[in-house]
């Protein structure tokens, strides 16, 4: 099961089966602590982070970099799929995916936030052109 | 009675991208689909969860748009297909 975890030294919160060796933000070894929800509730309410659609792109710009796949070329796909993410967010609590629907079941449903676990996904694993079921992502071209 | 539904989403591409087919189907064949759209209509999306045990097994386990649905046959098409793939499904 996964708890909470926080670095004795600069309080980065981790949440996992396990710490981190290392702590990724200070380096510190063996730094974590395990804390309860309400604690790492508290610690992350500290920082407020709000993501627009602009800064949502960026992220997973910056997730895809170094992955085998990229963010569509198709601007104009990617545009009304960011308008369905975000219409998700506002109107159903999470990022979920524009093309496939909740179940109504929690550990089910998180599966569905973007980005999802394509990699598994049939509409990519194998394929040369292979897309996340929505085509937010894309296999990266090999010459590319 | 035999329905043929298209379970779709406002802001799912592969749904517009099969628009201009279903339009094509339509008038062609003379066959009317339902036309759902599920992430703004509650109603239609409990709708299309009540079918998810004979739409998901054939959708990659989940709930995809578009799906096209025959009420009576159970026969199923998800995501973007040629035109002759969702004239057979609505001739059935």
């Amino acid at each position: 099961m996964k708890k909470f975890w926080r670095c004795f030294v600069c309080n980065d919160i981790h949440y996992g089966v396990r710490p981190p060796e290392i702590c990724p933000t200070c380096l510190v070894k063996n730094a974590y602590v395990e804390i309860s929800s309400t604690e790492a509730r508290k610690i992350s309410g500290m920082t407020k982070v709000d993501f627009d659609k602009k800064k949502f792109l960026e992220a997973v710009e910056r997730f895809a970099e170094k992955n085998e796949f990229q963010v569509n070329p198709d601007t104009e796909k990617v545009k009304m799929l960011l308008d369905g993410i975000f219409n998700n967010e506002q109107n159903h609590g999470f990022k979920f995916c524009p093309c496939r629907l909740i179940t109504k079941d929690f550990a089910e449903d998180l599966k569905l936030v973007c980005p999802c676990n394509f990699l598994i996904h049939e509409t990519y694993k194998d394929k040369e052109d292979g897309e996340c079921w929505c085509g937010l992502f894309v296999r990266r071209k090999k010459h590319e | 009675m035999n329905k043929r539904i298209m379970f779709w989403a406002r802001e799912c591409p592969h749904c517009k991208a099969m628009m201009p087919y279903v339009d094509k189907l339509e008038k062609e064949t003379g066959i009317k689909l339902e036309k759902l759209e599920i992430w703004h209509n509650e109603k239609n999306a409990d709708l299309m969860r009540s079918y998810k045990p004979i739409i998901a097994p054939k959708c990659g386990g989940q709930l995809r748009t578009p799906t096209f649905f025959n009420t009576e046959t159970n026969d199923v098409i998800c995501g973007e297909v040629e035109y002759e793939i969702l004239k057979e499904w609505a001739l059935k």
